[in-house]
């Protein structure tokens, strides 16, 4: 049976001031209805200031970064969507109509691209209303029916949060909070629209639910009609919404305290240019240029920093070095210390430079990744970093002398070696190591030692056989 | 003639009359008369105390603002932080205002002293004055008969002389109406001139706050306090200040082009009309160009208006949903308030839009360029103000009489430009007053043509 599903999802701009006035915008820091003026808690009398053009040049980069036509150059007009609620002071929520239309995002058509402003929240055990949270702005953008099962929307739904928390445009919510409405038909029934989905897994589970749900009816010849459903998280069910918010009409109407939004062509171009670049076109963009592989590339735009900071080093190295190493080593060693990219404090160069020292082969992949530890938890210069671990690469003289004197100061196990026990070399380049006190690459022991000792064989070869030739002539 | 109110800022600089008197002899032709009026819902306990700042920074020789000393009305649907706004409704009764209106910040600013809240139909629902929760208010002018809506309160306290100006506020008469059958002069500004900020809505899109007053520069110098843009207001006209006061007198009307159309008579009661043709011909005297305009769908205004007032009203009162002040509109408000609710909500309905609310607009629209191309020949429109003569207090009137008031006014709302009133006469002693609609910003030429027939009485 062919699933259709589609979704509206709202999220938080990442806006210092509200969308109408200038409260502040982080309402989880401080205490209830402390956020607020007589705009964002509707007193009589109030008007809203013009819209916050942050916000507007935020929602027209998200638009962007989901591939979407902006409109420009037309009014666009920001309605009244009317509706009781007690978190609702003025008894209606302003929304935009689309300022952006036509997007594509893993395959999945964008609809619509447009802005709201949140509600305040209520607390129906106590009764009370803060209105801290009245007027954050938010964006919601529109699907397509275009997801075909839940584990494609858990998928797209995370693909989108990341690439919209790429902009630093939208509010990260704690633990992944998300707020969407999504509508599921299945193929002979009805369109159910679910709302109260808080969060991904939410999603993933109400869209289970009613897959199941649905298909069972059919499967009886029922009929699944279209409505409108509830998740109720806690048991992870969807139920029938009843009564009024079916008959609902919003009786929309342009605000009449906002001048409609045009947003001018230069304006648009602007923030075009100025904005990032969106994490899955990057992706593209970064196994073209720089012929690495999607897997690294995948992981280094999973943060804007971490891929900055490859296109930095990039530029330095070898990209396919640098990559590799930010796929296996970068992204290791903050994952162990529990550090995200932005939190980086060495700079590109340095980093380079390690880089570069592992090129060119004077440190090792593991030393490498010791200094790169050092690296993240202190910042310097690489060779600085050496000295301190007491890696500084050694010279080839030092390395020299410490095969000598290991051959020197172990006649048997050199003798073993001659003889054809291949081990003994395993034995004197421990012995080397320990001399240089792991400095040297072990690959470069070995071999040094080896051409070592292959020259030790000939010259014994060339004494026994001078020392037959005397007993002859004797 | 209307010299009055800057011969008494005059008389209050020079310190011949203290700003304490005035306010003192306000509040005691208040106490002494409203009990009859009832312009007054409320009166400010500091205003005293406001005066006598005044005093004090004139005794020290200090500058003062432009209405130093003057006793102010404010309207019950501006915010004036003390004080209660009410709208004259049960339904805020008893709301008490956190912060001042912008316009009465100006007014504050430049020394005006707030008096008290003035009475009016409830939440600006009416023509007439009767509508108030608490009272209706009576008509000095014409004792027993209506004041006019519904700035009542603000038209009834200056031609009763209870205070020097007030702030009244129109959305398809509200100023203009009582200022004519008050017969004093009101100024309803062009849509945009004036901050909104702090006035609880009736039409968003048609309110304006404006002045009352009993002369022309009275008229003038409180538009002037109150008029240019805020930052803190979206949809305001890119204006910062406005001065009139300097050009009032000039020429007066000679040589400028005054528009009158037929319409109006075809309206309008012919013993309103023949004070009204006094008029025009007044200022034909006084060197104005009379020329004949077309406004031939003048008329279609009022229903659309009347839609359109609704659909935004029902808007606006969404917040008055008993949570937080108590209690809910639909339940505690008059007759008029109800049925306008109502009426927004049925024509707001996704299956009627269409059909009515957007056919209104698209009125709007009409009569929009109808009155801007009329005005593109002429500098203004001149005409009724209101097209009868005002009722009996108590009288039984039908919604579509007490509506038909407001024929004539709600044009100038719905196209957004400005209009005047001034009193033309009499009709057995009930003021009949002249309305002079101007263009966007043409507040200058209006009251230049009221101060013109002012000067000439
Ligand atoms: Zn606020």
């Amino acid at each position: 049976m062919k699933v259709k599903i589609g979704f509206e999802i709202h999220l938080q701009l990442a806006t210092e001031r509200k969308m109408y006035c200038d409260c502040p915008t982080n309402y989880q820091d401080v205490h209830p209805n402390t956020n607020v003026c007589p705009i964002c808690t509707g007193m009589p009398g109030s008007k809203p200031l013009s819209p916050n053009e942050r916000v507007v040049d935020a929602a027209i980069e998200i638009a962007f970064m989901l591939g979407c036509e902006v409109i420009t150059d037309q009014t666009v007009y920001i309605q009244r969507k009317h509706y009781d609620y007690p978190d609702l002071p003025s008894g209606y929520q302003r929304t935009s109509l689309p300022i952006a239309l036509g997007g594509e995002l893993q395959g999945v058509r964008i609809r619509e691209v447009h802005l709201e402003e949140d509600p305040g929240q209520y607390d129906p055990v106590a009764g009370t209303v803060d209105y801290n949270r009245s007027g954050v702005p938010l964006v919601e953008v529109v699907t397509e029916p275009d997801i075909r099962s839940p584990e494609e929307a858990r998928s797209f739904l995370r693909t989108l949060t990341r690439v919209l928390e790429y902009t630093g445009k939208v509010r990260p919510e704690a633990g992944g909070a998300m707020r969407a409405d999504v509508n599921i038909s299945l193929e002979g029934g009805g369109r159910v629209e679910v709302k109260n989905i808080n969060s991904v897994r939410g999603a993933y589970r109400a869209l289970k639910f009613e897959i199941l749900r649905q298909r069972e009816k059919l499967k009886r010849g029922e009929v699944v009609v279209r409505e409108t459903r509830a998740y109720l998280e806690s048991q992870m069910i969807t139920v029938s919404m009843r009564g009024k918010e079916l008959e609902e009409d919003y009786r929309y109407i342009p605000d009449p305290d906002i001048f409609p939004l045009i947003l001018d062509k230069a304006r648009v171009e602007t923030v075009k240019k100025q904005m990032v670049e969106a994490p899955h076109l990057r992706e593209q963009r970064l196994v073209k240029q720089y012929r690495i592989s999607p897997a690294a590339a995948g992981v280094i735009v999973s943060e804007r920093e971490l891929a900055d900071l490859f296109e930095a080093v990039a530029k330095e190295v070898d990209p396919k070095l640098a990559a590799t190493w930010f796929q296996t080593k970068l992204k290791k060693v903050l994952n162990y210390m529990k550090l995200r990219a932005a939190d980086i404090k060495f700079t590109p160069n340095q980093l380079a430079r390690l880089l570069q020292m592992v090129g060119r082969k004077r440190v090792t992949p593991e030393q490498g990744e010791l200094v790169l530890r050092e690296l993240v938890k202190e910042p310097a210069e690489p060779e600085e970093l050496l000295r301190k671990l007491g890696l500084a690469p050694l010279e080839r003289a030092e390395l020299e002398a410490a095969v000598a004197k290991t051959l020197k100061e172990n006649p048997k196990a050199v003798e073993d070696y001659l003889k054809g026990r291949k081990e003994a070399l395993n034995f004197l380049a421990g012995k080397v190591m320990k001399l240089t006190r792991g400095r040297a690459d072990p690959r470069r022991i070995s071999k040094l030692l080896r051409a070592k000792l292959r020259g030790k064989g000939k010259r014994r070869k060339i004494s026994r056989r001078k020392a037959r030739s005397r007993v002859s002539r004797a | 003639m209307g010299r009055e109110t800057l011969e008494k800022l005059d008389a209050i600089r020079r310190g011949e009359l203290s700003a304490v008197e005035n306010v003192q002899r306000a509040l005691e032709r208040i106490k002494k008369q409203d009990k009859r009026i009832k312009a007054f819902i409320e009166l400010n306990p500091n205003a005293l105390a406001e005066a006598e700042a005044i005093d004090r920074m004139l005794k020290r020789g200090e500058r003062v603002g432009k209405l130093a000393g003057l006793a102010i009305g404010v309207k019950s649907n501006l915010n004036v932080t003390g004080l209660r706004a009410t709208c004259a409704s049960r339904t805020l009764e008893d709301y008490v205002s956190t912060y001042d209106a912008e316009v009465v910040k100006r007014v504050r600013a430049e020394g005006g002293i707030v008096v008290g809240m003035n009475n009016m139909d409830e939440f600006a629902c009416g023509s007439s004055g009767e509508t108030s929760a608490f009272s209706p208010t009576d008509n000095p002018a014409a004792p027993g008969h209506i004041p006019g809506g519904s700035s009542s309160g603000g038209g009834a306290s200056i031609a009763a002389g209870l205070c020097d100006l007030c702030l009244g506020t129109d959305t398809g008469g509200s100023i203009r109406n009582p200022a004519s059958h008050c017969g004093v002069v009101g100024v309803k500004p062009t849509y945009g001139l004036v901050p909104r900020q702090g006035l609880i809505d009736l039409g968003m899109s048609l309110d304006q706050i404006g002045p009352i007053a009993p002369d022309v520069q009275g008229a003038a110098l409180l538009l002037e306090t109150i008029a240019g843009k805020t930052p803190n207001e979206c949809v305001m006209l890119d204006v910062e200040r406005v001065s009139y006061m300097s050009r009032l007198e000039g020429d007066g009307a000679k040589g400028m082009r005054i528009g009158i159309s037929p319409k109006f008579a075809e309206l309008t009661d012919p013993a309103v009309m023949g004070i009204i043709d006094g008029a025009v011909e007044k200022l034909r005297e006084l060197g104005a160009e009379v020329v004949e305009v077309e406004l031939p769908n003048l008329e279609r205004g009022l229903p659309a208006y009347y839609l359109i007032v609704s659909v935004e009203f029902f808007s606006a009162t969404r917040k008055f949903d008993g949570r937080k002040y108590g209690k809910r509109i639909e339940e505690v408000c008059g007759e008029e308030v109800l049925r306008r609710i109502l009426r927004g909500r049925y024509i707001s309905r996704k299956e009627y839009r269409g059909k009515y609310y957007q056919r209104a607009l698209q009125v709007r629209t009409l009569i929009r360029q109808e009155l801007m191309r009329a005005l593109e020949r002429v500098d203004v429109i001149v005409g009724p103000t209101v097209p009868k003569l005002p009722h009996k207090i108590g009288e039984k009137i039908s919604v579509s009489a007490m509506y038909a008031y407001d024929y004539l006014t709600v044009p100038a709302n719905l196209a957004g430009i400005c209009g005047g009133v001034i009193k033309a006469g009499d009709v057995s002693g009930i003021p009949v007053g002249l309305q002079i609609q101007g263009k966007v910003l043409g507040e200058l030429d209006v009251l230049k043509v009221m101060r013109a027939l002012e000067a000439a009485a």
